[in-house]
């Protein structure tokens, strides 16, 4: 059934594309309906034209490639607003209106969400098998729900371990590879004193919560049962709530927002020796804090069982083609361009410092090539990357309405960080807060509360 | 009228016409009447419906349907009736309740504080003993004419450490004082509500003291009664009717607290993006993207906010029956 539905659409696509290639030209002119406009459109016969979304930093650069090496399509590129500031929003309401964009950028939290709405269509048929044997099987599995796909992976981002090196080496301090370690290099961080600690508790971080829980095989969300289960306070959960409660209690991390201008502080004098987020912040980094150059390093995250490593992503875009796309061959064809085409990443990283580790695996050596290692003290963090990406367990699955379950658990974070509540009990608050969403939108639900 | 001038002899008759003469005008008269009644409450229905009862209805109708899809929620949607299913899910949803919660407590601290503060300023107004009463009164009343967003704002200022004088003041004189930490979030709300409305309401109370008749308070002064005891027990009194209404209407006006919050929500994570009911309305259609969950709550907390100001007129009527049957 799908296959014969999406047989048909290449073909209506297929016909459409001249015609509508000179619609779209001639609406561009004012001059729709009649034939007139025959003389001018000429130029640009045949050629389809595409919308794209992103909020993504370096689309202008890697759109302006795509553009000047390709004649049959046309991407029309609009930077909208971050998901959390209002990209999201605007898509829905883009969507319900029915004029989203032919592709949109969609993070890997949000993407069941823009599923279930409906917002974005079914491309199992239009991803060739080219295209997926070129992406990590593991980026692929966070797109594809219930046997189909809905989106292509840009970037995987493996959590990893940022340490201040030459603070480490100041103190006298290895670093930690399990999280015993961790917890004890944290408590000879805190005895240097002048307020330093090894890292900090994110009050705003129900991602980094979800990677950690994630590594630690947790499964807030399961869908393997033909139903959502809801299981946001799990065995691995608790035990990931209960470690770092008790650093926070202990007073060995500081617990604030890392939106914040605390935090720029924390980092900025080094209050804080180590990060602890997927590989795209290494180039934030360098963004954020120049005159700290050479004084980072980054090593894997610390494991529970280093016999059986695991780890979970923290970060991430995919484009998604909308349902409302008339051309979704050519938005395939962009997209797949984008995530698998040296040039693409060329264009991508040559827009400013940016370390996205790319799900096309091949374009690593396009990406090492490109990245300066000067801030990083020489260090190859695409080889760290790329050893780190197959760590990453499949079978996490994100939640209908991420944002939202992520917004109570961030408030309960930051009440616990007041002192009121605890880590587990914020998990317990958003797991309550997300059944009536999912069961409002019709889904069918079961929980598991322990 | 006209029967008079004309003759006696026909006797039955022009009564009779004189009647239906009579009832003709009486009927255009209430037909003009009517007519006049109609044209002048045409705008207030046309409004009443266009801008409440067109969006009521809406609501509730969006509330009763869902785009649905079965299962696990990936297959096509279509729009069916799920009755009060959306309600169920608002009823056990443990973040709206905490609001309406939160909300109740608001009330509770917020309405008194109103209602006393407002009256207070008003009695000494009205008693004299303020100099340049005018003057007083514009700059009490000057802040309601500012639109409570940039309230908001100017006391998001005054609250976000680091940048406001106030807390750096204080700090000065070594007292810490987080007006955005857990448990001063709800104070910090009612501060700004009240330096909007204060002066409002007080010159409500202030228009019904000067109707009071000369006469009692003059009376009340040959019977002893000093300022403060006209004030409290003959004043006061004499404005009850006014009373309950600012009472009544801060009542309302609480139970929809949205602006305030959600500004302060922007500065301090102790102000949740469900933090009043309003506030999971607003998260439940533009973040949620779930206008059914979002229209059930907005019926609830419309049914919920008819119902208490009903049992608050309820109450007041039956004091207010007691006290004259007491009389």
């Amino acid at each position: 059934m799908p296959g014969r539905h999406s047989r048909r659409s290449v073909l209506a696509a297929i016909t459409a594309l001249p015609l509508t290639g000179a619609l779209s030209a001639c609406s561009g002119n004012g001059s729709a309906s009649t034939g007139s406009g025959s003389g001018e459109t000429s130029g640009t016969k045949g050629r389809t034209t595409i919308t794209f979304w992103s909020a993504l930093r370096g689309s202008q650069e890697v759109v302006d490639a795509f553009n000047a090496t390709h004649d049959h399509i046309r991407v029309d590129f609009e930077q909208i607003p971050a998901g959390g500031q209002g990209g999201y929003l605007k898509l829905s309401n883009a969507a319900r209106a029915g004029n989203a964009p032919d592709v949109a950028t969609i993070e890997y939290p949000q993407l069941p969400g823009f599923v279930i709405d409906g917002v974005v269509r079914d491309i199992t048929a239009l991803v060739g098998d080219e295209l997926r044997a070129k992406l990590l099987p593991q980026s692929l599995d966070q797109t594809t729900f219930d046997g189909r796909t809905y989106s292509v992976p840009l970037d995987v981002e493996p959590m990893v371990l940022h340490y201040r090196e030459d603070l480490f080496d100041e103190f006298g301090l290895d670093v930690p590879t399990t999280w015993d370690e961790f917890a004890e290099v944290a408590r000879a961080v805190r005895r240097t004193g002048a307020g330093r600690r090894i890292t900090v508790f994110p009050t705003d971080g129900m991602t980094l919560m979800a990677a950690l829980c994630w590594q630690a095989g947790a499964q807030w969300f399961d869908i393997s049962r033909g139903a959502w289960n809801v299981s946001m306070a799990d065995a691995p959960t608790r035990t990931v709530a209960a470690y770092w409660q008790r650093l926070i209690d202990e007073d060995l991390v500081h617990c604030n927002a890392t939106g914040s201008r605390l935090y720029d502080a924390q980092v900025g004098n080094g209050l804080i020796l180590t990060r602890l987020s997927g590989a795209w912040e290494a180039g934030a980094q360098m963004n954020a804090h120049p005159e700290q150059k050479g004084t980072w390093r980054i090593a894997p995250l610390p494991q529970w069982d280093s016999a059986r490593p695991a780890l979970g992503m923290h970060g991430g875009s995919t484009f998604a083609v909308t349902k409302d796309s008339r051309h979704p061959e050519a938005a395939m064809e962009f997209i797949a361009w984008q995530v698998s085409h040296p040039d693409a990443l060329k264009a991508r990283l040559s827009s400013g410092t940016s370390s996205m580790y790319p799900a096309a695996t091949g374009l690593v050596p396009v990406g090492r090539a490109a990245f300066d290692r000067t801030y990083y003290g020489g260090q190859d963090i695409y080889g760290l990357f790329e050893q780190e990406a197959r760590k990453i367990s499949d079978g996490w699955v994100w939640g209908p309405r991420m944002t939202a379950t992520g917004y109570i658990m961030q408030d309960a974070f930051a009440r616990a960080g007041a002192g009121s509540g605890t880590l587990l009990s914020a998990m317990r608050d958003a797991q309550a807060g997300t059944m009536p969403d999912l069961k409002a939108l019709g889904l069918a639900t079961t929980q598991h509360s322990t | 009228m006209t029967a008079t001038t004309h003759a006696a002899p026909p006797r039955t008759a022009p009564p009779r016409a004189a009647d239906a003469v009579r009832r003709a005008a009486q009927r255009s008269a209430r037909r003009r009447r009517n007519a006049a009644a109609g044209v002048l409450m045409t705008p207030f229905f046309l409004l009443l419906v266009l801008v409440f009862l067109v969006p009521l209805g809406t609501a509730v109708w969006l509330s009763l349907f869902s785009a649905d899809e079965p299962g696990l929620g990936f297959g096509p949607e279509r729009t069916v009736f799920v009755g009060l299913r959306s309600y169920a899910a608002v009823l056990t949803d443990p973040t709206f309740l905490s609001g309406i919660g939160t909300v109740a407590l608001y009330c509770v601290i917020y309405i008194p504080l109103m209602v006393l503060g407002s009256l207070a300023l008003a009695l000494l107004l009205d008693s004299g003993v303020v100099r340049m009463r005018s003057w007083a009164q514009l700059g009490l009343f000057l802040p309601h004419a500012v639109p409570g967003i940039i309230a908001a704002l100017i006391w998001l200022y005054l609250y976000t450490p680091g940048i406001s004088p106030v807390v750096a003041a204080l700090a000065k004189a070594d007292i810490t004082v987080d007006f955005l930490g857990l448990h001063t979030t709800l104070p910090s709300i009612v501060n700004i509500a009240l330096w909007s409305n204060l002066g409002y309401n007080m010159v409500v109370f202030y228009a019904a003291l000067q109707a009071i008749p000369r006469e009692v308070l003059e009376a009340s002064v040959v019977d002893g009664a000093g300022p403060v005891r006209t004030a409290v027990r003959v004043k006061a009194p004499l404005v009850r009717s006014s009373i309950v209404m600012v009472a009544m209407f801060t009542l309302i006006w609480a139970l929809q607290l949205f602006t305030e919050p959600m500004l302060l929500h922007q500065a301090s994570p102790m102000v949740s993006t469900r933090f009043s009911p309003s506030m999971y309305i607003y998260d439940a259609a533009f973040s949620r993207t779930n206008y059914s969950l979002a229209a059930a709550a907005s019926v609830i907390l419309l049914v919920v906010t008819i119902a208490v100001s009903y049992a608050v007129t309820r109450w007041t009527n039956r004091v207010d029956s007691a006290k004259e049957t007491a009389r």
